[in-house]
């Protein structure tokens, strides 16, 4: 080893509370981006499955929903394949790795702010997941094959942006109870409660068509119906403003309540 | 003031086991402080409450001035932790990961660069710097963790157990780096371990902890002189360990003795003119006589007068 005597200097960048939480998130959501970028066999699967899906839904089931006056199937169905591009099994797993590697710790004896180690985790995932989006809706256009997207290209970019806000409060769950457990196969587990809520919605048909039974009921419980809405303003039914709101304030809702757990399962790791 | 003040710290866990049992402790600025126990005394939980890593049950504590429960965020600026299990990104190459741990202490972009570069040339991995920290070796993992320990320059430096499991190369050059960090740079260090080599070799100041409660504290030498007494330590066979105790009892000079299953420790006056009486009394006996050494008082000896068991395998692991 070699030694090196320099003398104790003052810190270059003072400490503003929210604006350093903030460049915290950020540089520790660029990392995450890196590490993400070097195992490309994690996120290159969760396009496949989406893709999949789109294409053999709107192939097989095109014809059908027009006989249910349901025209332009595909931007129909696109929403829901973005939906399912967002919400992966990742989130949370890479905390679980940090916990586990004892990176976590590290992290914690920094002066980053708790809100900033959270924040950081769900930008980069929010990060992965718009490209995740991004390039699902690209192909789903470029194919073509008879979608009309109604709000045109000027609406895709917002349309990704609602999905992968989504996308990034659900991911707060993950988040949350990787801190709380530290377990991989817990926070794996909590990625599941993205089915009900993706399946109890207008994934398959619009509402007027469910009738007034439990479904119905379920339906206008549950906040995906209103991001689903308001995604498909963008490829189906056109600027719907209200829907778009609606869909807003769901996801708000969301994060509120995910982000809330993942810095009370934070709270708890110093107990 | 202290550098680091210890009030009544208190740590039980809610399976009803309390790790750290009111301890108080204070540790001068540039003092190498040595925090010594065996597996499960309490050392790594003390750490992490100065740490603010966890919270303390009750009871409180002071670190570069700052409060460990009212000012965790200030407590952090200033202090630099190297944990038992050195927490790493294996993603990232090492210069990454001193980059973004000197970010998140607030670093500018410059400033980053040239602490990352003077780090990695200290702990002499310059070579490896682009290398992912996933390749590196145990003890290049080691030296990485105490390189991001000491990016932001900290003024205060907790390493737990850094040694652990490092080969003696190793072992010795993450020795002679942080009495370097102490002498040069007036870095406060407080260093938990359960090698008495360690804490006798580095430290200022030992404290020893045994079931969450500090039983000694004072200088290496002084905790050793207050034994006051030569240490004779007998092998015996396993089965003749009772009757060797029985007939020493009587011993002229003796002050205290201990037992194991490998023999015997005489705490003795005049231990090298007690070792002819040993062994006559011992003959008389007929006990076999394995081995017999004389011996000025450890640390271990210390911890064995303390509490009556020796600290497990120490002293095997630092001599390997």
């Amino acid at each position: 080893m070699t030694t090196i005597t320099a003398g104790r200097e003052p810190r270059a960048v003072e400490w503003h509370g929210v604006r350093e939480a903030l460049r915290s998130a950020l540089w520790l959501a660029q990392r995450q981006v890196r590490n993400t970028l070097r195992v490309p066999a994690e996120f290159i699967p969760s396009m496949i499955f989406p893709l999949f899906f789109y294409f053999v839904q709107t192939g097989s089931l095109s014809k059908l929903a027009g006989a249910f006056g349901i025209e332009n199937y595909k931007g129909f169905v696109l929403p829901v394949a973005l939906l399912f591009a967002v919400s992966n099994e990742g989130a949370g797993q890479g905390m679980v790795q940090d916990i586990e590697r004892g990176y976590f710790d590290k992290l914690m004896v920094t002066p980053a702010s708790r809100l900033s180690l959270v924040l950081g985790a769900m930008g980069g995932n929010f990060a992965r997941i718009t490209f995740q989006g991004l390039v699902v809706t690209v192909l789903a256009l470029l194919a073509g094959g008879g979608l009309v997207f109604k709000t045109g290209l000027l609406g895709v970019v917002p349309m990704v942006l609602m999905a992968s806000l989504w996308g990034v409060a659900f991911a707060a769950l993950g988040i949350g109870v990787a801190l709380r457990t530290g377990s991989g196969q817990a926070t794996q587990g909590a990625q599941f409660l993205a089915f009900p809520l993706m399946f109890l919605t207008t994934t398959f048909a619009p509402r007027f068509a469910l009738g007034t039974g439990w479904l119905h009921t379920a339906v206008a419980y549950n906040p995906v119906t209103y991001i689903l809405e308001a995604m498909r303003a963008f490829s189906w039914r056109g600027w719907e403003w209200w829907d778009i709101a609606k869909g807003l304030l769901a996801v708000a809702a969301l994060a509120t309540v995910t982000i809330s757990f993942a810095l009370s399962s934070l709270r708890r790791r110093t107990r | 003031m202290g550098a680091i003040e210890v009030d009544k710290l208190r740590k039980a866990f809610p399976n009803g086991v309390e790790a750290v049992a009111d301890i108080d402790l204070n540790v001068e600025h540039g003092e190498i402080f040595g925090f010594l126990g065996p597996n499960g005394a309490g050392k790594s939980t003390t750490t992490r409450m100065l740490t603010t890593l966890l919270r303390p049950t009750s009871g409180g504590g002071r670190v570069g001035g700052f409060d460990i429960l009212k000012q965790s965020a200030q407590v952090r600026r200033v202090i630099g932790v190297a944990l038992q299990d050195a927490g790493l990104d294996y993603l990232a190459t090492g210069r990454e990961l001193l980059e973004v741990q000197g970010r998140l202490h607030g670093l500018s972009g410059r400033r980053v660069r040239e602490r990352a570069d003077a780090m990695l040339t200290l702990v002499g991995l310059k070579d490896a710097a682009g290398r992912r920290v996933g390749t590196y070796s145990g003890g290049m993992r080691r030296r990485l963790d105490l390189a991001s320990a000491l990016v932001h320059d900290p003024e205060i430096l907790f390493l737990d157990e850094p040694t652990a499991g490092l080969d003696p190369a190793s072992r010795q050059a993450i020795w002679d780096e942080v009495v370097h960090m102490n002498q040069k740079r007036g870095i406060t260090v407080f260093l938990t371990t359960q090698y008495l080599e360690e804490a006798d070799r580095l430290a200022n100041r030992v404290a020893i902890i045994d079931r969450g409660r500090i039983v000694a504290e004072g200088s290496p030498e002084e905790l050793k002189a207050s034994i006051g007494a030569d240490i004779v330590t007998v092998g015996v066979p396993e089965d003749q360990v009772a009757g060797a105790e029985k007939a020493l009892a009587t011993l002229d000079g003796l002050k205290e003795i201990q037992s194991d299953a490998k023999g015997l420790t005489l705490f003795v006056h005049d231990g090298s003119g007690a070792v002819a009486r040993v062994i006559r009394l011992l003959d008389k006996a007929k006990i076999n006589v394995g081995s017999i050494t004389v011996s000025s008082p450890t640390l271990d000896e210390v911890f064995l007068r303390l509490t009556g068991s020796r600290l497990e395998g120490a002293t095997e692991d630092v001599a390997s």
